[in-house]
């Protein structure tokens, strides 16, 4: 089975710092592969492996997709190639963008199974790995906690509040996968030497079809406003502290 | 001249680090260390993530790794906390077998390298023969085509679990104890091999013993390398394994600098933190400065070694420079902690206790001086 893990870079989230008008100051913050796509590259690179298919990598971008660091650290974890889409305007394209731009990529990959993260490790939409299967037109199914190869389709267990669902999805198909599907490996000095080595595909939004209009208008991305803890402790679920707990959040609203 | 790390180092380091915080080992090494344990958790998500490996032939299944990398490793691994004296990677040691060991002392050497496991407890020191080599009185003696070893040696790190020991005896071919010397190596199980443990200030996760040999039987073949030239088949990687010594004080110094330097700036005193004393930011600030040097030394010298200078004396100068600035580093943290430094609760004790031994082991600082004092003046005429 060939897969295909997408991944995103990020601002590694502990060096993000909030501007007065909270707005989010990036200038000091690493860039990073998004934490819930390492499990997605994982999971494409086990599959590949344990059905002796070949793994790929997949990005849409920013300049940043060039960094030969983090290109390694992403090819160092098991798949054998990468493909990349990279403009400037990618950086700040919405979800339904980055999924069309994916999955045009897509069109010129060969592949049996697309496996995401389950959100995007900055903005956590949680979106683009169902657009893309829907703009694919081939199954997709997200919170996948297990997936096992079978003859032509996956046999993946969907973990519902109540419930595990377990879906029979025929291939091509794409899925986003919960963090608890499985422990991304650490490279080894072996795997990040053998990673310099191994293909890099890249394409210009025109060689993917371009960017398609945006039917959302993002006003601002802003940061929660920090609310000062009010240091209540309860001792007991009693009525009356319930009740009191109650009294207490809507006077502070 | 270029500071920056090279891509593959700073993933190799986070690697590293990724080990180091899924173990979350802070807790278990307090633990190993309050009841005298190897800490064989830790060294398990080493090897497993591919440590053991660095340095060592391909065709030995090794990853071939420079100096300066296995230094850095080493260093940041002490940095994160890893304990000192039970580090998992044993490319160097490996390197004198393969050097002068036969086909079946390498082979035995590589399979416990590549685990993780330190292959032999080095035989040098003796009761009467610390840093006066010449005095060491073991001896190799033929007989009936066997070889009898006798004598005592100590501070047999781990001497309990290495399944090998490496011993430097006399073989009584040459009356000049340098061109006398005969390395053997013989499993640790042998008839006439008894060990007894030392009760040692530290490093109680590591094992220290004495080691008493009495007419244990070897083959011939048992000897490595050449007979009578021990002594300098010894001295071909001596250099290379005080840098990786050093690596240890670089980063045990970091660790309890980061520690002491972080508690600084939280910990609060007369309304005010710590920090904004200017007393203890002049320790902090010449904590700083000593890591730096401490770095900067042991980074050029391993340069040098990897481009093929002589490293004779800076070796000494590192060996002596880094145990000396690195317990000050600590003991500094130590200060700055104040009592909370001085219980077990707190990482920077264990660190106080563990480092001192390097101003000791491996060449004390006062033969770094003997060494490089002598080898100063010499060039300078």
């Amino acid at each position: 089975m060939n897969t295909v893990a997408c991944y995103k870079v990020v601002p590694d989230a502990q060096d993000i710092d909030v501007n007065p008008d909270k707005t989010l100051n990036l200038d000091k913050a690493e860039m990073i592969l998004g934490e819930y796509d390492l499990v997605a590259i994982e999971e494409a690179a086990k599959l590949a492996e344990a059905t002796g298919g070949s793994a790929a990598l997949l990005s849409a971008g920013g300049e940043k997709l060039n960094d030969t660091k983090l290109v390694k650290a992403a090819l160092s974890r098991g798949a054998q190639e990468l493909y990349c889409v990279i403009d400037p305007v990618l950086d700040s394209s919405d979800a339904f963008q980055t999924a069309s731009v994916l999955a045009a990529a897509l069109g010129k990959i060969d592949y049996d199974l697309v496996v995401c993260g389950e959100g995007s490790g900055d903005l956590y939409a949680q979106q683009v790995g169902s657009l893309v299967g829907a703009l694919l037109g081939v199954p997709v199914v997200n919170a996948v906690s297990s997936i096992e190869a079978k003859d032509g389709a996956v046999v993946v267990e969907r973990t519902l509040e109540n419930e595990v669902e377990v879906l029979e999805v025929t291939l091509p198909a794409v899925v986003s996968v919960t963090t608890d599907i499985n422990l991304p490996r650490i490279p080894q000095l072996k795997d990040i030497l053998a990673a310099g080595k191994k293909p890099v595909v890249k394409w210009t939004l025109d060689e993917v079809g371009g960017l398609p209009e945006s039917p959302v208008e993002t006003v601002s991305v802003l940061a929660p406003e920090n609310i000062e803890r009010k240091h209540v402790v309860y001792e007991s679920a009693t009525d009356e502290n319930i009740g009191e707990l109650v009294t207490n959040i809507k006077a502070s609203w | 001249m270029d500071f920056k790390k090279t891509e593959e180092q700073e993933l190799l380091l986070e690697s590293l680090k990724t080990v180091m915080e899924r173990g979350d080992f802070e807790n278990y090494f307090k633990e190993c260390d309050k009841n005298h344990e190897y800490p064989q958790k830790a060294i398990d998500a080493l090897v497993e993530a591919g440590f053991s490996t660095l340095g060592i032939p391909e065709e030995f299944g090794g990853t071939p790794t420079d100096i300066l990398t296995q230094i850095m490793v080493a260093e940041e691994a002490h940095a994160l906390g890893y304990p000192s004296l039970v580090w998992i990677n044993f490319a160097t040691e490996v390197d004198d077998i393969l050097t002068f060991g036969n086909e079946e002392q390498q082979k035995a050497v590589l399979d416990y390298a590549l685990q993780g496991i330190k292959p032999f407890t080095l035989g040098f020191t003796e009761p009467q023969a610390g840093s006066d080599s010449a005095a060491m009185a073991t001896t190799a003696t033929k007989r009936d085509g066997k070889v009898y070893i006798n004598g005592n040696k100590t501070f047999n790190t781990s001497a309990d679990r290495a399944p090998f020991m490496l011993c430097v005896c006399r073989s009584g071919i040459n009356e000049n104890p340098y061109k006398d010397f005969s390395m053997y190596l013989f499993p640790m199980d042998r008839p006439g091999i008894t060990i007894e443990k030392l009760d040692k200030i530290g490093n109680n996760m590591c094992g220290t013993y004495e080691v008493h040999l009495n007419d244990v039987e070897c083959e011939e073949t048992d000897i490595v390398g050449v007979e009578g030239k021990g002594f300098y088949q010894l001295m071909k990687n001596f250099e290379v394994e005080r840098l990786t010594i050093c690596a240890a004080n670089v980063g045990m110094a970091r660790c309890a600098y980061d520690e002491a330097v972080k508690y600084a700036g939280v910990r609060e005193q007369f309304g005010k933190t710590i920090g904004s004393f200017q007393l203890i930011q002049e320790k902090i600030v010449d904590m700083k400065i000593k890591i730096e040097n401490m770095q900067n030394m042991l980074y050029k010298a391993a340069w040098k070694k990897m481009n093929g200078e002589s490293i004779q004396i800076d070796s000494s100068l590192v060996k002596r420079y880094t145990g000396q600035a690195a317990f000050e580093v600590i003991d500094d943290a130590m200060q700055i902690m104040g009592g909370i430094g001085y219980t077990h609760d707190c990482r920077i004790s264990r660190l106080w206790r563990d480092q001192r031994v390097y101003r000791i082991m491996a060449g004390t600082e006062e033969i770094m001086v003997h060494t490089a004092g002598r080898a100063l003046i010499k060039e300078a005429q």
